[in-house]
């Protein structure tokens, strides 16, 4: 009796693990699941790729097979500026190949007239920045997804091919009714005694965010660059310092002696650590008024909170970078 | 049986637990020196003095204003004489119409934005796809979804009409003379629609400049007008007066418990004086929210695209019809770009906002209680990245949030 029920709890837990297999396995084609994300490859060239249902599924993004029909949007983010330069044609057509899943780019082109199983049609353009094509799937079906974009040697195109399915319907219920037996054998388990051991274990994870801080001084210090080569300081012209205001801040940079760096060329960039964002202009060194001094112009703040600038100094045969911090 | 009897009795006395302590009655927390410091920033006597336009020589003209006014709400200037600048931004409806997406001759591609001290903004657009009132002023004429006109005609009618006539006259000087049919159409205009763009290219090049600056001076009029239209002193900002002075007895007359807690959270835990900041709730920039596209539509690409927009317009700072001599256009020439604007819009400002919805770039929020359900989920974007991040608000503090959001409302004119 025990001996069966050790089998059956077995069988079904070999049962759930492989209705999830298929899902990983399926034949993605030229797209494959990366960590959470989806990436298409077409020739050297990757992208994030995700599909969308806004009426039926909101934020919910696929990678490929659709549990829908319906109004689609299919986004592709690029991870190379190439493809951002480079046009591409997308198409959808009708998977007639009988491979199913299995369909390759060898199997697409054994057919003739792909004009006439084509369902969608986005004919080559660059799209800067991001792609993205919609279609409406008036009825559910097989389908394939080309990615063509011309080699950027200009020598013939890459081509992705991905198969899958609109209106899918995945596992169905499956999943849900393997989990309720699961459910019911563990609850069996329970009563019966057998888990003593887990009835008391309760775990329980706190987080604590403690977010300290600190209140940055209100006159401007000295910053000492990474290596030790240069030291700032800056002034604002605008006083007092608030957010969404352009202004120019005057620069000094001196040597660990405190004498002048002169003629030295300084980039900038910046923004809220905290947040992840950069700055909302891009500010630039535009004068040195008197040795040493640089007028910073084109800079403004557009939130309170803790910002970081990040000068890259190169003086002559030395390059260093001092990260100047704000507090607004 | 009887255990699980229990567990059912368990899990019901902690989901009792749990709502009594989500709907615990909460007491604000006294104001802190820093709180202050956020609420006279966000004060409309905070305000401050209207920016200069140097690309605009008559954007304070008073006369200029009374022209623009005129010209705002003169519906002649539209294809089917029915459409106006006030078609879309109604005075009664705090300068927008209550609709998704703005309606004039047909659709227009998002929602109408509020025009309430606007003249604050560096930017213009959801976009920010021109850099001046007056450029911005100049688009909608000439788009065939909402005016449905063209610059030719604008000016034709501006330069012969005998009350624009005298008024240009005064304000520009001698407006040149459009009535030879041979160097000037009935209509044309660079843009999409074949005939307008073929008459606009068989013009001569001094003939189309004529016209872009007579055209340009018509939306310098009108931006002048566009200057006097600011914000109105709210409940909210007597609440500051009224904490300001210490006034404990005038706090409590003007605003409830919950709003000074949706304040309270407002400034804090809800994070939206990160971007709704200053005296206008706003900081003017581009932020990527994750707002989900309009079904049937592509994912908007906002900023990345008005970047390039402004850069390019022919009357944006730097080019041949701004005023300003010096060039000096510091946010066209420190203008960011990247991949952090990519599906950003304008940050609007949220006094008024009560009245104006619907809500976000394409009007697909209705309400405001799906604004705040939308920022406390903070989804992933479609396109790009959303900077917000999921707040973990309960029902109780969105509802105080909203009911703080009704004190900015403009206040009646009964």
């Amino acid at each position: 009796m025990n001996r069966l029920r050790l089998f059956a709890t077995g069988l079904l837990i070999a049962v759930s693990i492989l209705a999830c297999v298929p899902r990983m396995a399926m034949a993605h084609g030229s797209v494959t699941p990366d960590a959470d994300l989806c990436v298409i490859q077409i020739g050297y060239f990757k992208a994030h790729f995700k599909v969308y249902l806004p009426e039926t599924h909101q934020h919910e993004d696929f990678c490929e097979d659709l549990p829908g029909i319906g109004n689609s949007v299919f986004v592709m983010e690029y991870e190379h500026d190439g493809l951002a330069q480079t046009p591409i044609d997308f198409r959808i057509i009708e998977n007639v190949t009988g491979q199913g899943r299995f369909t390759n780019l060898g199997h697409i082109e054994k057919i003739d007239n792909l004009d006439k199983i084509t369902v969608f049609h986005h004919p080559a353009a660059i799209q800067a920045d991001v792609f993205s094509v919609g279609h409406e799937f008036d009825r559910p079906g097989e389908f394939v997804g080309i990615v063509s974009v011309t080699r950027p040697d200009g020598d013939g195109l890459y081509t992705a091919v991905f198969p899958f399915e609109a209106g899918y319907t995945g596992l169905g219920y499956w999943p849900w009714i393997i989990a309720g037996l699961l459910l019911l054998q563990l609850n069996y388990l329970w009563m019966s005694g057998r888990l003593d051991a887990l009835r008391n274990v309760f775990a329980i994870v706190l987080l604590c965010t403690a977010s300290t801080f600190s209140q940055g001084a209100d006159e401007p210090g000295i910053s000492i660059s990474r290596e030790g080569h240069f030291q700032v300081s800056y002034t604002s012209e605008l006083q007092p310092l608030v957010i969404n205001s352009i202004h120019n801040w005057v620069l000094r940079v001196v040597d660990t002696n405190g004498e002048p760096i002169s003629g030295a060329s300084i980039s900038v960039r910046g923004g809220m650590p905290v947040h992840d964002h950069g700055l909302p202009t891009a500010p630039r060194v535009m004068s040195e008024p008197e040795p040493g001094t640089y007028l910073l112009e084109g800079l403004r703040f557009h939130m309170r909170g803790h910002w970081e600038l990040e000068f890259t100094i190169q003086a002559g045969e030395t390059r260093d970078l001092v990260i100047v911090a704000v507090e607004l | 049986m009887r255990r699980l009897g229990f567990l059912v009795v368990l899990l019901l006395a902690f989901a009792a637990a749990y709502y009594a302590w989500m709907y615990r009655p909460v007491s604000p927390k006294p104001w802190t020196d820093d709180d202050m410091v956020t609420l006279q920033s966000l004060w409309i006597d905070s305000l401050p003095t209207l920016p200069a336009d140097p690309s605009n020589a008559v954007a304070d003209d008073p006369d200029a204003a009374i022209m623009g006014n005129r010209l705002f709400f003169d519906t002649r200037l539209s294809a089917d004489g029915n459409v106006s600048c006030a078609t879309c931004h109604q005075p009664d409806l705090g300068f927008t119409d209550g609709l998704q997406k703005g309606r004039g001759i047909g659709e227009s591609g998002r929602n109408t934005r509020s025009m309430v001290g606007v003249a604050y903004s560096p930017w213009l657009y959801w976009d920010g796809r021109r850099d001046s009132l007056w450029s911005q002023a100049l688009s909608p004429l000439e788009d065939s979804r909402e005016h449905g006109s063209s610059r030719m005609q604008i000016v034709r009618l501006v330069t012969t009409e005998a009350a624009y006539r005298d008024m240009y006259r005064s304000l520009f000087g001698r407006p040149p003379d459009f009535t030879d049919p041979a160097r000037f159409p009935v209509a044309a205009a660079p843009v999409d629609d074949p005939a307008l763009a073929s008459a606009w290219a068989a013009m001569s090049d001094a003939d189309r400049q004529t016209v872009n600056t007579v055209y340009a001076n018509v939306g310098k009029a009108i931006a002048a007008f566009e200057r006097t239209v600011l914000p109105p002193v709210t409940r909210f900002d007597a609440y500051v007066s009224a904490v300001v002075h210490g006034d404990k007895e005038q706090q409590s007359a003007l605003f409830s418990r919950d709003e000074i807690l949706g304040l309270q959270l407002l400034i804090a835990e809800a994070r939206c004086t990160e971007c709704h900041n200053g005296p206008l709730f706003t900081n003017h920039e581009f932020h990527n929210t994750g707002v989900l596209t309009v079904p049937g539509e592509l994912p908007d690409r906002g900023r990345i695209d008005g970047v390039r927009e402004v850069l390019g317009n022919e009357f944006n700072c730097r080019g041949n019809y701004s005023d300003d001599t010096e060039r000096r256009c510091d946010e066209l020439t420190y203008v960011r770009t990247g991949p952090e604007l990519l599906g950003a819009m304008r940050t609007p400002s949220l006094r008024n906002t009560s009245r104006t919805g619907p809500y976000m770039h394409k009007g697909q929020l209705a309400t405001l209680v799906e604004v705040l359900q939308h920022y406390n989920r903070a989804p992933d974007a479609m396109i790009g990245h959303n900077e917000a991040e999921p707040l973990g608000l309960t029902g109780p503090q969105l509802k105080r949030l909203e009911a703080f959001l009704q004190t900015l409302a403009t206040p009646s004119a009964r």
